[in-house]
């Protein structure tokens, strides 16, 4: 076998491994899609919602959950910007920070979310939704695995548009009926 | 006798190798302190994860661990972890809003035409002191303070931390001032009732100099309030040499342009989507 | 060998020379240097003039006792902050329209590149044949001078305060203005599909207003978005109405199930200043055959507007508007002087025009609108 062929199948198999790695990484950035969001706003009131806001709203939620999971999970407060704004950009953000400062992460595993709306401002420029998101959630501090659950929340979020997008303004946890119990 | 002792030191190790245990409240009230009582022994490490929170710090499990108000502000889920060196024991609590103290007050718009029916949208958030939504109902008191009248409230109950109303404007410009309360809190918005669409517009024309002078009456809507100044209002004037557009402001209460005139003309007026009156003139003088 | 190099340098440089030369006219100016025919003496003129060598374009004047140089350069430099300030002459072209043995008239078509866009200027010019060559008769400026006076101007001005970017959310706020859209439609063009149609700010504030469009397909898929950029009259006073036009290029009116408006207004500070007349509007075939809106605008304030920009709504005999031009004046609007618009048309869109309006936008280096 000639050098040239040797050199050859060498650069072959190098750019193999390098595709192989690539392909895993990318692996890796697929876990932070944008999650499912199934959205009702059969009992919105008392302004009527609007075709374009329906598609908007649990799309920006699903965006604003992606965003979130990504910044407590890589400790990156920045990611917040995008749709997250007043209290809840900045409660997550000292949130983060707080990680940061502890060495830890949280990592979720979304399973998706049921958002319904309940109330739409007449002027349009507040929506105050309901939202039973099911995810597993870790905690880690450093590598070591602190806490791991499934949880099965309900929060009450309130979202106001901004220039091209729903934003998140707050987001509040409650507790579930006892039927409904957190597991 | 080999064999008793052989279960007294089972049973001591198993004793001494019990897990350490957390037991938070079920529920706090946002802003409040709490103790967390602890089983176990040794050095633990003690997690608090909530909201805004993710906090670490080395505690004796077996005892209390107090945690500080600050930490529990929050409306939300919160996780306490203990970890000691036989594995980590875990337990969720809520903080729940404490009482309603404030208020998001969103009215809209700042600006209605009077006589507008409910054309104003009010609409309260009820916070507590922690701008925790307050989900359980309550009372908040919605007022309508206009200038030279007497003061108009009504309550309204939230749910899920929101009171709504919709609110009429009055037949006379001017501010009126929109407030609602609960607790200590007592938001005031104000509005402003402009007049609205013009009503009987009507020009008429004098002469000056080579030129004449179009003039509208006092520009007013159907209540008789003063349209604004800055208003526009659009002249049109066709005659032979073609025509001849000018949009001009309303300056004290009326809009007025000068054109020269040959022969005959049309002169007509609108204000926005309101027309008016038109003006025939002829050699010079007005028909 | 040692010698080959420098003079292979040397020849190289001197083709490079003459290339250069060739590109930037100069043979064509030296070639008219004579000018033999009316064409060739606007020809050379013009060719000076694009070079900004003025000097040499106003001796190619035949009555330059009568034409002020420095008024001639503004012909094509601009004044008072116009678009011809922002401008440049990328070229021209030059036809005889008719011509004798003392006189002659030649049409100049100027293309200038602006600060907006292309802009064309076109002009009648006289030549006389004085001599043994040919001479421009520049038409000596009558434009009459506003003599030094004091123009009361009952100044009204909006200005706003809004809630500062730290205040809580929830708190007081000022409203965007109410603006609506009270008409479109849609127009297919050999090349596009145009929308057309008016504005009208509704509140009692001043407003800026863009209007921009989606079409949607049947299956309610976007098939694209434009905005009316410039045609439209950004600021509006209370109770203004501005005439817009959204173009699609290359679009089909087949494919299109419905149009998705987006009309976004914000509160701007404005003034109400300057008035601006627009009279003798008619419509009227220009010297190149086509189907123009001309007529004055008059500046009835004492300010200069840099660049007047006219946006006309031209409407059917059902008052619907079937069509919007628009043009930037290359000079500059100075008080109370008036100056002379034209838009063009399309013929086919001209044959059903009943009726038409003209607002005026007006960019002025002094103000914000």
């Amino acid at each position: 076998m000639s050098a040239a062929v040797r050199y050859s199948l060498l650069i072959l198999v190098f750019a193999l491994v390098v595709c192989a790695f690539a392909v895993l990484h990318l692996g890796a950035a697929a876990d932070s899609e944008v999650p499912h969001v199934e959205f009702n706003a059969d009992n919105i009131a008392p302004r009527q919602i609007e075709d374009l806001t329906s598609k908007s709203v649990p799309r920006d939620y699903g965006f604003a959950w992606q965003t979130m999971e990504q910044a407590l999970n890589e400790n990156r407060p920045g990611l917040l910007d995008g749709y997250f704004t007043g209290l809840a950009k900045q409660d997550l953000g000292n949130r983060v920070k707080s990680q940061i400062g502890s060495g830890l992460h949280t990592r979720y595993q979304d399973r998706g979310h049921k958002l319904e709306a309940i109330f739409y401002a007449p002027a349009g420029d507040a929506m105050q939704l309901r939202d039973h998101a099911q995810f597993d959630l870790q905690v880690l501090d450093g590598d070591k695995v602190i806490y791991d659950e499934p949880v099965n929340a309900e929060y009450i979020v309130l979202m106001t548009p901004g220039a091209d997008r729903w934003l998140v303004r707050q987001i509040q946890a409650q507790q579930m009926q006892a039927s409904q119990g957190e597991k | 006798m080999n064999r008793l002792s052989a279960i007294l030191v089972a049973l001591v190790l198993a004793v001494a190798a019990q897990a350490a245990e957390i037991h938070p409240p079920q529920q706090v009230t946002a802003g409040t302190s709490i103790t967390i009582p602890t089983s176990g022994s040794g050095e633990a490490t003690f997690y608090l994860i909530g909201p805004d929170v993710a906090s670490k710090k080395k505690v004796q499990a077996g005892s209390d661990i107090s945690v500080e108000s600050d930490s529990l502000q929050l409306a939300g889920r919160y996780v306490a972890v203990l970890c000691a060196s036989d594995g980590c024991a875990s337990s969720n609590f809520f903080v729940v809003p404490a009482a309603p103290n404030k208020l998001s007050l969103l009215v809209h718009p700042s600006r209605v035409p009077v006589g507008s029916a409910n054309g104003i949208s009010t609409v309260a958030f009820v916070f507590d002191n922690f701008h925790n939504f307050v989900l359980k109902p309550e009372q908040v008191k919605f007022s309508i303070l206009p200038k030279d009248a007497k003061e108009i409230s009504a309550d309204r109950g939230s749910q899920n931390g929101v009171a709504w109303v919709r609110i009429s404007s009055a037949k006379k410009e001017g501010p009126v001032r929109i407030a609602a309360s609960i607790g200590n809190a007592n938001e005031v918005r104000v509005v402003q009732q402009v007049a609205a669409e013009a009503c009987n517009l009507r020009i008429k024309a004098s002469r000056v100099k080579n030129a004449f002078l179009i003039e509208t009456d006092p520009v007013r809507d159907c209540s008789g309030n003063s349209i604004p100044d800055g208003t526009v209002v659009s002249f049109t004037k066709s005659d032979s040499a073609g025509k001849t557009t000018v949009d001009v402001p309303i300056k004290r209460g009326v809009a007025k342009v000068e054109m020269p005139i040959d022969g005959r003309a049309r002169i007509t007026v609108a204000s926005g989507v309101v027309t008016g009156n038109e003006l025939d003139v002829a050699g010079g003088q007005p028909q | 060998m040692k010698r080959g190099l420098p003079i292979l340098l040397g020849v190289v440089t001197v083709i490079l020379i003459v290339i250069a030369w060739f590109q930037s006219g100069g043979a064509e100016a030296h070639e008219l240097q004579a000018a033999t025919t009316p064409d060739q003496a606007v020809r050379l003129m013009l060719s000076q003039v694009k070079a900004h060598n003025f000097d040499a374009a106003y001796a190619r004047l035949a009555n330059r006792d009568d034409v002020d140089k420095n008024a001639f350069i503004r012909e094509f430099d601009g004044s008072n902050g116009s678009l011809l300030t922002y401008a440049s002459m990328e070229s021209f072209d030059v036809w005889g329209l008719k011509t004798n043995e003392q006189d002659a008239t030649v049409r100049a078509k100027l293309h200038y590149s602006t600060a907006v866009g292309p802009l064309d200027d076109i002009r009648d010019l006289k030549v006389q044949h004085t001599g043994d060559t040919w001479k421009v008769l520049w038409p000596v400026s009558k434009a009459p001078k506003l003599p030094p006076q004091v123009i009361p101007v009952n100044y009204l001005r909006w200005d706003v305060i809004s809630r500062g970017a730290s205040d809580d959310w929830g708190v007081q706020n000022v409203d965007s203005p109410q603006v609506r859209v009270v008409s479109m439609n849609a127009i297919q063009r050999p090349d596009s599909v145009v929308l057309v149609g008016e504005v009208v700010n509704e509140d009692s504030v001043p407003a800026y207003v863009n209007v921009g469009a989606t079409l949607l397909d049947p299956s309610g898929a976007e098939l694209a978005q434009e905005s009316s950029f410039d045609k439209i009259s950004h600021i509006l006073l209370p109770k203004q109405v501005s005439p817009y036009r959204i173009d699609f290029p290359n679009m089909r009116m087949e494919k299109i199930k419905s149009v998705r408006m987006d009309t976004k207004a914000l509160l701007v500070p404005a003034s109400a200043d300057p008035v601006i007349e627009v009279n003798q509007q008619k419509l009227e075939t220009d010297a190149l055959g086509k189907k123009v809106l001309s007529g004055q605008l008059l500046n009835q304030s004492g300010s200069v507007v840099n660049i007047p920009h006219v946006i006309a709504a031209f409407y059917d005999s059902n008052g619907k508007v079937i069509w919007v031009s628009d043009g930037y004046m290359a000079q500059a609007l100075l008080p109370q002087i008036p100056l002379p618009f034209a838009v063009d048309l399309p013929p086919d869109v001209a044959k059903n025009v009943q009726t038409y309006r003209v607002v005026v936008n007006h960019y002025d280096s002094t103000s914000q609108s």
